[in-house]
């Protein structure tokens, strides 16, 4: 009988029948310090050593930790931009008070770039978290409860979706007349978790079927615990990549709505600098002004490229093949016994284990 | 029976000449873990007109040594001896030297092979006419001609060339049986010398699997074909090859004339599978496990391979190689065993002479009487599907409805259950066998409420369970106590566990769910005595691993241990074993039955095969209900079942399992199916009165009128659902339905 736990209980464990597998009980208790190291372990230090052991990841993290420098010391060591700072369009790399040049107001370019950095940072975080979240929290819903909730949520996830996204974010900018760069970032990214939401459903949809679903679903586990623990480690890479897909959408969205000049110059940023670069100086067709237009262009792509780097790193952190390599590996540095690849089972002999 | 031993000894000694010669083969992987060998060294001959059966198990490199003989193994498989194919008349012809038009030219043309996974060796997006079509033309043939060949090919394996070539047919339109036979037809069309076949009943329901056996059986007489059968499925070969190579980690380790080798098997590996292939005629105390398990292909044990699982194992097979030797200076019966008499002391002969019946060591523990105190109880239980698409079309019912009248668009409903009522008490064993389609897995699924039934209730300990679900019950039993009690190990033990999971996580989590009270370190304790007690050792290092790291008898011992340790009272196990090797199967069927024993557990066990479920009911004193499309058509106790059927349905599925031994299993494979028609009834569409009169060879005029009910009254344990069992019935007076009353052999 269910009801019956005579051989479940706690204290009949210390009774009798100490022999069986089923009353095992630590020797010694768990002290939070051990839970902590634990969950540290599973996920910051392994995903970080994957991604630092991977050369996209790690090339990803120099150059965004770069960015973020930029953004934090940066803005503290380089004095702020302004007019007539230099002679007007210094070339770069020539004098040490202006490494990058000057525009063609006279103002420092690496100035320009490094104090740019910060609101693009708001920016991003603040778009790719709400995007993020409001995608995946819809995608699941939406995915595993099925029925009419499925169709109400996907409906309204097309209609937002369906809106064209340019004439949308003038509108959106006329009305609000966004000075916060949280804002601007969430306007920016303001349909995009449309896209995470559809995708994340169609897997949540195939990964509620398959039969570990179903066993947890048997053991009775709260619909949270299967959402998060049995759903959402299938899709991180998706989401990973969403995430980061969303920060470089919102960079190359910011800088061309502010190269437009849609959104407001209150703030500074690449698209600023290379607006004036087109309008004022005609840097496209002269030599003079081509770092004008040049230097925020590799600053703009450097960011892309980092994030990009480290959305292709992140699908090995959660590939299972890759972790248990890895593990295999930590394994062999603490046991030397075991032969160079720890493991004797892999996937090759599980593969043709079963058929 | 005998006309086909006798032609078939007649071929053997009228043609020794070699069709097929292989020496030295080897394929050689560069994996990351190192070189890995997946063939070692085979040495084989294949003669003209015969059939040669490669048995083994997953990963012993049969499959590999069929890919051999047409080079066609695949990168980055390195394949190193020789394969020297003889044809008819003109020059031996080195395989392994040829340019790649002329192996195509040999490809199909001269020797043909029949891949594994019938069912997706069709592109879905071509109709399955222009199959042929291409292959006639990569190969220059004439199609006209060539498809007038496919369609007589067609005909002998009793297809509809007409409906198959003629109009456009997609293989979804098709059932797994006919698209093997068209997979058949396919690799025919050249006209080869060498049909190689590889599992070629694999995923097949049981009287498909004997059908087409048949039909291979006849046509290669027809074609005047030699075949090369690769299987694990000892029976198979046993019934169907004149010679057999067993293969063991990549080698050949005994071959010979099939009697030769099932009877007087000499190597003690041959004798280790024979004993732990569960049998029909084999003592249930005698079917024994293999210890150990297969080697990786990286780490080939040294000397002989099979030596650290081998009972007979001296120091010398640790160092040398054992070469083939001779096993009877007659034959050409060889195994490769430096101690080839000690093993044949050790390890009894599996297979005897004597042709028998389904046996039981029945004793007087065996409880006769009806289940008094049900845990779980389902009455006049029926589940319908309605079509997915309809139900999530957003019309309302109304409109669907009237739409309907006017134009049929809504299909009825699926009859996935009609009617089922069935009882287990505590410690009980209750398998569940039918073919696929015949509604055991949606039984299962909605007995332990995983489920809901469209009629009837499901009762756990008295509780209705969907009215615990909706709180009719609280203050007496709480649903999740009711959730807890009925569990699921499913079939396929890599899909069942969270791949993102390592073994400890997904262990942890029933603990963590139903054991608050367990810390971290309770927890890792408990996992670890768990595994080392199931034979996972060492549990430490394993408890780190993720899913793909196991084999799957590992990761299906992982499935078993987690569902034990939610501690349920009853665990549905559907098909556990079949995606197991041989040797591995009777040895989790045994786990399952200690697990029982310390735990007090009821099963379901779902079966497709009756001698996986002789051997789990006939270990467990438990009773059998067979399926069929939907309803149990025969109940109770195992041994009663199975010596002595009465529902024909029940005995025609008793005469299509093969038995081991050659003799008899050759005198069956002959034999005309007694069913009427392959076609299954279509489950939205019953056919009235009983359903399976459309292909019962018994069945008469009032099996079309009203439907036979398993009766229930008085203390009766074994019930069949058919007039027959009644002698008063009014069946007995009223006229066979397809002329002649046929016999069902066996009976």
């Amino acid at each position: 009988m269910a009801t019956d736990e005579s051989t479940i209980d706690a204290d009949d464990s210390t009774v009798g029948n100490d022999d069986s597998p089923f009353h095992a009980r630590a020797e010694y208790d768990a002290t939070p310090g051990d839970v902590v190291l634990e969950l540290l372990d599973i996920w910051v230090f392994t995903p970080a050593r994957i991604l630092w052991n991977d050369y996209r990841g790690r090339f990803g993290i120099i150059l965004l930790s770069l960015y973020i420098a930029m953004g934090t010391v940066g803005t503290i060591v380089v004095p702020e931009p302004g007019i007539g700072q230099g002679d007007t369009l210094m070339q770069p790399f020539q004098s040490l008070e202006h490494p990058l040049g000057t525009d063609g107001l006279g103002q420092d370019m690496l100035g320009l770039m490094v104090h740019a950095t910060p609101n693009m940072f708001r920016m991003i975080i603040a778009g790719a978290v709400f995007g993020g979240v409001l995608g995946i929290a819809i995608g699941l819903i939406a995915g595993y409860e099925g029925g009419t909730l499925d169709k109400v949520l996907m409906t309204i996830t097309d209609s937002v979706g369906s809106i064209p996204g340019l004439p949308l974010l003038l509108i959106l900018v006329a009305l609000i007349d966004p000075s916060n760069p949280y804002l601007v970032g969430i306007i920016l990214n303001i349909q995009g978790w449309t896209g995470a939401a559809r995708g994340i459903r169609s897997q949540t949809l195939a990964i509620r079927k398959k039969e570990y679903v179903e066993v947890s679903e048997a053991m009775g586990e709260s619909k949270s615990n299967i959402l998060f623990k049995d759903a959402l480690p299938e899709l991180l890479p998706m989401i990973i990549f969403g995430f980061l897909g969303g920060a470089t959408g919102i960079i190359h969205a910011s800088v061309g709505l502010y190269f437009l000049g849609i959104l407001p110059f209150d703030h500074l940023n690449w698209g600023v600098v290379l607006n004036h670069a087109y309008q004022q100086s005609g840097a496209l067709y002269s030599l003079d002004a081509a770092h004008w237009l040049l230097i925020p262009a590799v600053v703009i792509t450097g960011m892309t490229v980092a994030f990009v780097m480290l959305a292709q790193a992140f699908d090995q952190v959660f590939n299972p093949r890759v972790r248990a390599r890895h593990e295999a590996r930590k394994r062999n540095r603490e046991d030397p016994e075991l032969d160079d690849d720890g493991t004797v089972t892999s996937e090759d002999t599980t593969q043709v284990g079963i058929q | 029976m005998y006309g086909a031993t006798e032609t078939t000894t007649e071929t053997r000694e009228q043609s020794k000449d070699t069709i097929i010669e292989v020496r030295n083969a080897s394929v050689t992987f560069d994996m990351n873990r190192g070189r890995g060998r997946v063939l070692d060294d085979v040495d084989l001959d294949v003669y003209r007109g015969e059939t040669l059966g490669i048995a083994g198990e997953s990963g012993s490199g049969k499959s590999m040594l069929a890919s051999a003989l047409l080079d066609a193994v695949e990168d980055p498989g390195m394949l190193t001896g020789d394969v020297t194919y003889y044809p008819e008349d003109g020059d031996p012809i080195d395989i392994l030297e040829l340019d790649n038009s002329d192996l195509q030219r040999l490809r199909w043309e001269e020797i043909a092979m029949v891949f594994q996974g019938a069912m997706d060796s069709f592109n879905p997006t071509v109709p399955i006419k222009a199959h042929f079509v291409d292959t006639l033309e990569a190969h220059n043939a004439d199609v006209e001609e060539g498809l007038q060949r496919a369609r007589s090919i067609m005909h002998d394996l009793n297809l509809d060339p007409e409906r198959i070539l003629e109009v456009d047919t997609y293989q979804h339109e098709l059932s797994g049986g006919q698209r093997q036979r068209i997979l058949i037809a396919l690799s025919l069309i050249l006209e080869p010398e060498l049909l190689v076949l590889d599992e070629p009943t694999g995923a097949l329901d049981l009287l498909m699997q004997r059908k087409i056996l048949k039909l291979l059986h006849e046509i290669k007489d027809d074609y005047n074909l030699t075949m090369l059968i690769v299987s694990h499925d000892l029976p198979i070969i046993s019934a169907f090859a004149d010679r057999v190579g067993v293969m063991y980690a990549f080698e050949l380790v005994e071959r010979g004339d099939v009697e030769d080798v099932l009877y007087n098997p000499s190597h003690p590996y041959t004798r280790s599978l024979l004993r732990a292939t569960p049998d029909p005629q084999t003592p249930l105390d005698e079917i024994t496990t293999v210890d150990g398990s297969a080697p990786d292909p990286v780490n080939i044990p040294s000397g002989c391979t099979f030596h650290p699982r081998c009972p007979v194992a001296g120091d010398r097979c640790e160092i040398e190689e054992p070469d083939m030797v001779e096993v009877d200076d007659e034959t050409e019966h060889v195994a490769s065993c430096f101690y080839q008499e000690e093993g044949k002391e050790e390890i009894p002969a599996p297979v005897s002479k004597e042709s028998g019946d389904f046996t039981f060591e029945v004793d007087d523990t065996w409880s006769r009487h009806p289940i008094e105190d049900p845990i779980l109880e389902l009455e006049d239980v029926s589940v319908r599907y309605k079509d997915p698409p309809l139900t999530e079309r957003t019309l309302p019912d109304s409109i669907l409805e009237r739409l309907d009248e006017r134009y049929d668009i809504v299909e009825p409903p699926v009859h996935a259950l009609t009617d089922v009522s069935l009882e287990l008490g505590e410690e009980d064993v209750l398998v569940l066998v039918g073919e696929s389609g015949s509604g055991k897995s949606t039984l299962g699924r909605t007995a332990i409420g995983l489920e809901e039934p469209t009629e009837g209730s499901v009762k756990y300990d008295g509780y209705d369970v969907q009215a615990v679900e909706r709180g009719e019950h609280t203050g007496e039993i709480l649903f999740e106590d009711v959730r807890r009690a009925m569990q699921i190990i499913h079939q396929d033990p890599s899909a069942a566990l969270n791949p993102y999971r390592t073994i400890r996580s997904s262990l942890s989590q029933p603990l963590k769910r139903w054991h608050s009270d367990m810390d971290l370190n309770d927890r890792r304790a408990r996992i670890k005595q768990m595994l080392e007690s199931t034979g996972i050792r060492p549990a430490e290092e394993y408890m780190e691993r993720y899913p793909n790291e196991l084999s799957g008898g590992e990761q299906q011992r992982v499935s078993i241990i987690r569902a034990m340790l939610i501690e349920p009272n009853v665990i549905l196990s559907d098909e556990v074993v079949s995606a197991l090797d041989v040797s591995l199967r009777v040895e989790l069927m045994n786990l399952l039955l200690d697990m029982q024993d310390t735990f007090s557990t009821s099963y379901l066990f779902i079966s497709h095969n009756l001698t996986n479920a002789r051997y789990f009911a006939g270990k467990a004193n438990g009773r059998i209900a067979v399926m069929y499309l939907g309803q149990i058509v025969e109940t109770g106790p195992i041994d009663e079942v199975l010596s002595d059927p009465k529902h024909p349905y029940t005995k025609i599925l008793k005469w299509a399992t093969l038995p081991l031994d050659p003799d008899s299993a050759r005198e069956t494979i002959i034999e005309e199916s007694p069913i009427v028609t392959e076609k299954s009834p279509d489950p939205r569409n019953p056919p009235s009165g009983c359903s399976f009169h459309e292909a019962c060879p018994k069945a008469r005029e009032a099996c079309t009128q009203t439907r036979p009910k398993l009766d229930s009254d008085g203390n009766q344990l074994h019930r069949a659902a058919c007039f027959r069992d009644d002698p008063d019935h009014e069946y007995w007076q009223s006229e066979p339905l397809h002329g002649e009353e046929r016999e069902i052999p066996g009976e």
